[in-house]
Order: C-alpha cells, then sequence, then structure tokens
C-alpha cells in the first residue's frame, strides 16, 4: 500500500512511518508531498491537514494511528508519550526523551532527505520499542 | 534583525462563545506557542517549518471547534511594524523570564531533595519558555543564571583557543 505525508519529515511522521511498517502494513511505500493538493488517489494520508490519520483533539498523528489500528501494546503507548511530547510539546505526559530525541531527529533533517531519514530511524524506534519492552516486564530501567 | 522585514505565519480565527472548553484550550495552545496578537482574532510567528506546522495545527483544533481560521505568509510592509511586533513578543517573554529567575533566587533557601527538585522544575520551565522566544530579551540571560546558580553549575567563562 502506498502511503502519503508531507515533505520534510519530523519527530511525528517518522514515527507514523516506523510505526505503519511494523504494525500496519509491512509492505508500506512512502510518498512526501509538499502541499495536500498532490495527494495521489491511491495513497494514504497521514499527518496532513483535514486528513483522518493527523492531529485529533490533544492527540499527535502517532496516536491517532494506534486508536484507528486498535493497537492497544502497553509499549507503543509509551512511545506514543515521548512522539507526542517531542511533537507537541504540552507538557501532557511525562517524557523526558522527547526534548533528545527531537533534537536528533531535527538534525537528521538538516543532512538526510526524507527516505534516508525514515532508512535511519527505522533502527531508532525499533530500539526504544525493546528498551522500553524491556522496562514494561522488569518494572523498571533495563540495564 | 535586519532592515528588511522578514516572513510571518499568520492566523486568522473566530472560535464560538459556547462551547467555552474548546475556545480555552485554543486560547492556552496559543499561549504556550508565545504568538503576537495582532488584532482581536489575528495572532502571528515568525514563519518556519514547526511556527507554520503548529498554527495549522491550531487552525484544524479551531474548524473542530466550529469556527473558521486561516493560515497565511505574510511580510510587514514596514520595519516598523514588525519592531513592534517583535517588541510586544519580547516582552511578554522578559515577564517571564524575570518570574522564573526571581523563583530561583528565593530557591536558593532550599537544600537537598528539594532543591534538585526546583532545579529539575525551572530548567523545564526555562526550556518551555526559550522554546517560544524569538527575540531573546536580556532577561533571558539572568534567568539562565539563576538556575545554573541554583543548580551549583560552575560559571561558564568564554573558551578560547583549542584546548584538545
Amino acid at each position: 500500500m502506498r502511503w502519503v505525508t508531507r515533505a520534510g519529515v519530523h519527530i511525528d511522521r517518522a514515527a507514523c512511518a516506523w510505526l505503519i511498517r511494523r504494525h500496519v502494513d509491512p509492505e508500506a511505500e512512502f510518498v512526501f508531498v509538499a502541499d495536500p493538493s498532490e495527494v495521489p488517489a491511491n495513497a494514504t494520508p497521514f499527518d496532513m491537514r483535514g486528513v483522518d490519520l493527523s492531529h485529533h483533539g490533544s492527540d499527535c498523528t502517532f496516536e491517532t494511528i494506534l486508536r484507528r489500528y486498535d493497537l492497544a501494546d502497553p509499549v507503543l503507548w509509551r512511545i506514543a508519550e515521548i512522539v507526542h511530547e517531542a511533537d507537541i510539546d504540552d507538557g501532557r505526559y511525562d517524557a523526558p526523551e522527547a526534548a533528545g530525541l527531537d533534537v536528533a531527529l531535527r538534525g537528521l533533517s538538516m543532512i538526510c532527505d526524507d527516505p534516508r531519514v525514515l532508512e535511519l530511524t527505522g533502527p531508532l524506534f525499533d530500539g526504544l520499542y525493546e528498551y522500553h519492552r524491556r522496562a514494561l516486564l522488569l518494572g523498571r530501567t533495563p540495564a | 534583525m535586519g532592515s528588511e522585514p522578514g516572513e510571518w505565519v499568520l492566523l486568522a480565527y473566530r472560535v464560538p462563545r459556547e462551547p467555552s472548553s474548546p475556545r480555552i484550550a485554543i486560547w492556552r495552545r496559543l499561549k504556550q506557542l508565545g504568538v503576537a496578537q495582532l488584532v482581536d482574532g489575528l495572532v502571528g510567528l515568525p514563519a518556519d517549518a514547526r511556527t507554520r506546522e503548529q498554527l495549522e495545527w491550531v487552525a484544524d483544533d479551531v474548524l473542530a471547534a466550529n469556527g473558521t481560521a486561516g493560515v497565511w505568509l505574510a511580510r510587514p510592509a514596514s520595519a516598523v511594524a514588525e519592531r513592534e511586533l517583535a517588541g510586544q513578543m519580547a516582552a511578554a517573554r522578559a515577564v517571564e523570564y524575570a518570574k522564573l529567575a526571581a523563583e530561583a533566587d528565593t530557591s536558593t533557601q532550599l537544600a537537598g531533595p528539594a532543591r534538585a527538585a526546583a532545579v529539575r522544575r525551572l530548567r523545564g520551565e526555562l526550556r518551555r519558555i526559550q522554546r517560544r522566544d524569538f527575540f531573546a530579551p536580556p532577561e533571558r540571560e539572568a534567568a539562565q543564571r539563576a538556575v545554573a546558580t541554583l543548580a551549583g553549575e560552575p560559571a561558564t567563562e568564554p573558551v578560547h583557543g583549542g584546548a584538545s
């Protein structure tokens, strides 16, 4: 399936692309457009104004996708808190990792194009998932 | 700032008076973003990818609350208009920095875990103010210094030459 989002990806879109590929559509192909009017007819748009898979109320797009696809995995919801704070920074969650992740993603987007950012952040989110999976199982910070 | 006015992203919006909770949420969000108020229902920020995106999300929140909203990119016709806007924003941040510095000064009476907790809270608050600070008033440095003193950070001296 083809998925489309705004060019110049940052934390929310990078995290969503990872989420889509790992938990929604393993065959996902991503397209980046400058304007909502350029969305191809056969693609599912996300994190763009006026589309369903986007910000809703106080949710960022990552949280919206978790809700729409009934992804109840508590590890994914923990990652959602980090993505939410890195993206919206409204203090809704306690996610001290958010500030660092935000800077890392901003820096990457300065030196890489969008496909490359997704390529590099894939393993980063895999690692973040594994870390928080172990943290949840152990009930403390994993070594 | 040069003499040529820069680009701004503007949000023109109108939210119904009732129900009040979405209206208040939108107002809080705009306050958090540090917008300058041009006139009633028109706010702006210096344009960059992040500020434009953030105002677009607010515009969607306004539409979801049955309001009307539009996001525009604009350039002030005169440098004076821009300076006034920048001055208004810098003054708003200056008040926040001054309040933070005063809190940091008061907290130097604390010790141990209470002081460490105050440092954590004030650092977070400083980070949030800096995020919406586009014109860096002098009060910023004073606030940074006050929090650093509270944390017991060594005073930073400018480094000359390559030590490594």
